[in-house]
């Protein structure tokens, strides 16, 4: 039987019948068409689909959808809305050519903003920590380390520190 | 104009792909699409009494069944004919494609497979080299002597390849050596290791033909494969590339592709086959496992003398592309040093696993592995440090390969001491720590390729190369700037198009090293041929002779009156609408060799080959066995790096694909299946245990390669296994002879010193 769903992706507010056994990936994948959001191994391990959920990362294969009922999804897609400039992290990501075959890309991103939401100013040591469930084969992962580290100061430049993507401005508040 | 060629430039497609709007296969949606599945044998060698799909054929939902009794009747050509595409007679791997099935949902797919009804006799299985080779093995091809194959290829039962070098004579120089040494070692398969499972899109066309939307290495070639098998005209049939999401060598050949194709032709929707990470891993053209015995000689003064080596490799259960692994093994085994005798072989072995594939530098982390543990080894022996011993005898310019093939370009010497000198070779360390070095070669290849480069009315610059962007950079971050520096035009001016047959240029694929070497030189004389005709256009433009007009930032300009220049776009315009130009990559013999000094071997001598070396430092704890990786250098030799973020881009990731084959990744087997397809359990590295690497790019040019390139994405991923095991050794007096080196075998190895 199918159940109700209602949560925020990216700002915008959907209501939604789903599978109660479905994923968040699958709810975002093939209900909402967030293609951005990729399947590496659909059980937790390889990090690719990887979003925020209230602010903190998740694998989104490994969630019921209905858990996240309520909720705040930020997807890559949420992270810079089309036309908006990149964000840091995206932007640094570009720069310093911190992806190869772009796949862990998306799910990378997400764990390194809510890496720097929580610290701001992290050591390459941290970072790493920081990302150590998220899978990338391409980059040996020197080249993302220095995409983060150069988003981080970015960020602080900015004065964005410790800001959580996809809530700016908003109040962060749990259902 | 500031030279575009050898500076760190972005990717062409790293926005697309940070924004998560860079679309691959699994995101390609079509309406109507029928869901599809595979069935697999569940034995790792059985007789098929039957096969009946009648009754799954009646079941709600199901639209199409494939089989080996509606699929064309053939083998595959890979130089042995030994394989078919659903079996006939005998299932030979535990997971083995049997049927597949389209139908509305994925659960009435899924219960049409357990409603197809075979019957199975279950046979003794083979399931590692020495069982292939043992008198009186069971076969693997009971019906091997029916099959046909090519002149060179050896097959005899279950030994399916085998080659040999051999120069001067080994035993005499063994037995006038000083120091004689002998190491065996084991190597155990593993994955290529992308992220971005399988998938494939396929529908029927009203033509009878076939489109296929798929992440492929090579698009041309599998498009013509799946034309020939299914007899359709090869024109009929589109391969529309999406973006990669890795391949390392596994998405050479087709695979998900296949049993998409298959059901689509029987389909009038289409059918959409996306594996989970489970099926991949049972179809996923693994690396091959094996062993190796090296016995060699040495003067006391440090010169090597003779060297014995021989491989068996286990390429399961099917030839596939399994072959070079044994061809470039015996390359490897004695390079690059000047030893005067060498008797170097290896055999290829079916085995009832999954078939082998040419993964990523196929043979070269195996072989280099064990040839540098063993001079490491031959250094101990002599009571000689390791780097002198490798200087003393590494290869210079006009040296000979074991094959007769004279050298040029000979950069070993440089890698080994940069890398050597990056890790603070020779400076004290604490107890436990210690540093390794591992030294080797590769080659440069050229595929046939071809490009078109069209500049249009907007001053935009459209690239079509039909090479496909697997993630490496080949298209997206080395094409651009050929493109950009001919033309005088911006990085962001120009736009690339992912491989579709129906639209681009041929081209052979990625794989061997090659895309930059074929593709690039495709590209690079295309934009020559329209850098030609701009400024034939702008002759009568501007009015000028051509000789005394530069392109330069999107404009013809006249040389000394910068005021009198003109668009590039205008002279498009003034040309009717758009100036293209085609380029293809030029044909390159292969460089000679002596024919006596080889026996069956498709792979004797190497273009433009290359030097690499890796350096590492560790540090064990005996307690445990577990090694930490604190640094590692890569010295390589690419002859020249159009883009080097691109070429460090393949060293870094090459040096940690090259230490997770070192010390955690490794397919483990239970009664001929795969016990870990999933990422928990085969051991990928991730970012805590991947070193900081320092990329030392070396530039001996090839007198080959467009601007002096060799080949670039290879070689690093062979080097890194043999710094690391003697740095191992270097740290705590043992190192396993078994790849990867788990903190098991660490532990082992010490206790085995420990006892003596």
């Amino acid at each position: 039987m199918m159940q109700p769903l209602r949560l925020s992706v990216n700002g915008r507010a959907h209501q939604l019948l789903v599978d109660p056994v479905a994923s968040l990936l699958s709810v975002l994948r093939d209900d909402l068409q967030l293609w951005g959001t990729k399947e590496g191994c659909g059980t937790g391990y390889c990090g690719a689909c990887t979003v925020l959920v209230d602010g903190d990362p998740v694998n989104a294969c490994l969630l019921f959808a209905v858990d996240a009922d309520q909720r705040e999804v930020t997807t890559i897609e949420g992270l810079a809305p089309e036309k908006e400039d990149l964000h840091p992290l995206q932007a640094a990501f570009v720069a310093r050519s911190g992806l190869q075959c772009g796949y862990c890309t998306p799910g990378v991103i997400m764990s390194a903003a809510a890496l720097l939401a929580e610290n701001p100013a992290p050591s390459s040591d941290d970072v790493r920590r920081g990302l150590a469930g998220n899978i990338c084969r391409c980059t040996g992962y020197q080249s993302i380390v220095e995409s983060v580290l150069d988003a981080a100061e970015q960020l602080r430049k900015q004065g964005r520190a410790g800001e959580t993507p996809g809530r700016r401005g908003r109040i962060r508040s749990r259902a | 104009m500031p030279q575009l060629i050898g500076s760190q430039q972005p990717r062409a497609d790293a926005t697309e792909k940070v924004r998560g709007s860079a679309l691959y296969t699994a995101d390609v949606r079509l309406d109507n699409a029928l869901h599809a599945l595979v069935l697999r044998s569940p034995h790792p060698m059985a007789k098929i009494r039957s096969i009946d799909t009648g009754k799954a054929a009646a079941l709600p939902g199901v639209a199409a069944i494939v089989y080996s009794g509606n699929v064309p009747d053939k083998f595959l050509d890979f130089g042995i004919k030994d394989q078919q595409l659903f079996p006939t007679t005998y299932v030979r791997y535990m997971g083995e494609p049997v049927a597949a099935i389209a139908a509305e949902t994925q659960a009435q797919a899924r219960a049409a497979a357990d409603a197809i009804q075979i019957v199975y006799e279950p046979l003794q299985s083979v399931l590692n080299v020495d069982e292939a080779l043992a008198d009186n093995a069971p076969l693997v091809h009971p019906d091997w002597q029916t099959y046909k194959k090519s002149e060179s290829r050896v097959l005899r039962g279950n030994l399916c390849g085998h080659n040999h070098i051999r120069q001067g004579d080994v035993d005499a120089a063994l037995a006038r050596s000083d120091v004689v040494v002998e190491s065996s070692f084991e190597f155990s398969s593993g994955i290529p290791g992308y992220i971005e499972p399988r998938a494939a899109v396929a529908r029927r066309e009203p033509n009878g033909g076939l489109t296929v939307w798929c992440g492929s290495q090579n698009p041309y070639g599998n498009r013509e494969e799946l034309a020939d098998f299914f007899d359709l005209p090869v024109e009929n049939v589109r391969f529309i590339n999406q973006y990669v999401g890795g391949a390392f060598g596994g998405k050479i050949l087709m695979a998900a592709e296949w049993y998409a194709a298959a059901l689509a032709l029987r389909c009038d929707r289409p059918v959409r086959l996306v594996w989970s990470r489970h099926e991949d891993g049972l179809n996923v053209f693994p690396r091959h496992g094996g062993k190796a015995v090296f016995r060699s000689g040495a003067a006391a003064d440090g010169t090597l003398l003779a060297m014995r080596a021989s491989f068996v490799f286990d390429t399961g259960a099917y030839i596939g592309y399994g072959a070079g692994t044994a061809l470039i093994a015996t390359m490897i085994a004695a390079a690059p040093y000047r030893i005067p005798n060498t008797d170097l072989q290896a055999r290829l072995v079916y085995t009832n696993k999954q078939v082998a594939g040419s993964v990523r530098a196929p043979g070269g982390p195996q072989a280099t592995f064990a040839k540098e543990m063993h001079i490491d080894e031959i250094a101990h022996a002599l009571g000689m440090d390791p780097l002198e011993l490798r200087l003393k005898n590494v290869w210079r310019d006009g040296d000979s390969s074991p094959t007769g093939q004279v050298l040029s370009s000979v950069s070993a010497r440089e890698t080994l001491e940069r890398a050597a000198r990056a890790i603070g070779w020779g400076k004290p360390l604490e107890k436990n720590q210690g540093r390794g070095l591992s030294c080797s070669w590769w080659f440069s290849s050229c595929g046939r390729s071809e490009a078109k480069v069209s500049v249009q009315r907007d001053g935009s610059v459209d690239v079509e190369s039909g090479n496909p962007e697997v993630g490496t950079g080949s298209a997206a971050g080395g094409l651009p700037i050929l493109v950009a520096q001919a033309l005088g035009v911006k990085l962001s001016d120009i736009r690339l198009t992912l491989a579709d047959t129906a639209t681009n240029t041929y081209d052979g694929g990625v794989g061997g090293s090659a895309s930059t070497f074929s593709a690039g030189q495709a590209v690079e004389a295309a934009a020559l041929d329209v850098r030609r005709q701009l400024l034939e256009q702008a002759e009568h433009t501007l009015e000028a002779r051509s000789e005394d007009i530069e392109l330069r930032d999107g404009r013809a300009v006249v040389r000394g009156a910068p005021d009198h220049s003109v668009t590039l776009g205008e002279l498009a315009g003034a040309a009717g609408g758009s100036i293209a130009g085609s380029g293809q990559a030029r044909e390159f013999s292969d460089p000679e060799f002596d024919a006596e000094l080889v026996q069956s071997h498709d792979f004797p001598s190497w273009m433009a080959p290359s030097f690499t070396t890796t350096a590492a430092v560790v540090e064990v704890d005996p307690e445990t066995g577990r090694v930490r990786v604190t640094k590692m250098a890569t010295a390589q030799d690419v002859g020249f790096a159009i883009n080097p973020t691109g070429v460090i881009g393949q060293i870094e990731g090459g040096a940690v694909q090259g230490l997770g084959y070192a010390l955690s990744e490794e397919l483990e087997f239970d009664r001929g299946g795969i016990v870990n397809t999933g990422l928990g359990d085969y051991l990928l590295p991730t970012a805590v245990d991947a070193p900081p690497i320092e990329s030392i790019v070396v530039e001996s040019p090839s007198q080959e390669g467009p601007h002096g390139i060799k080949g670039v994405g290879e070689p690093p991923v062979t080097t890194p296994a043999g710094a690391i095991g003697n740095a191992i050794r270097a740290a705590v007096g043992a190192a396993p002879h078994t790849v990867p080196m788990t903190p098991e075998r660490v532990w082992r190895a010490l206790r085995e010193i420990s006892a003596h």
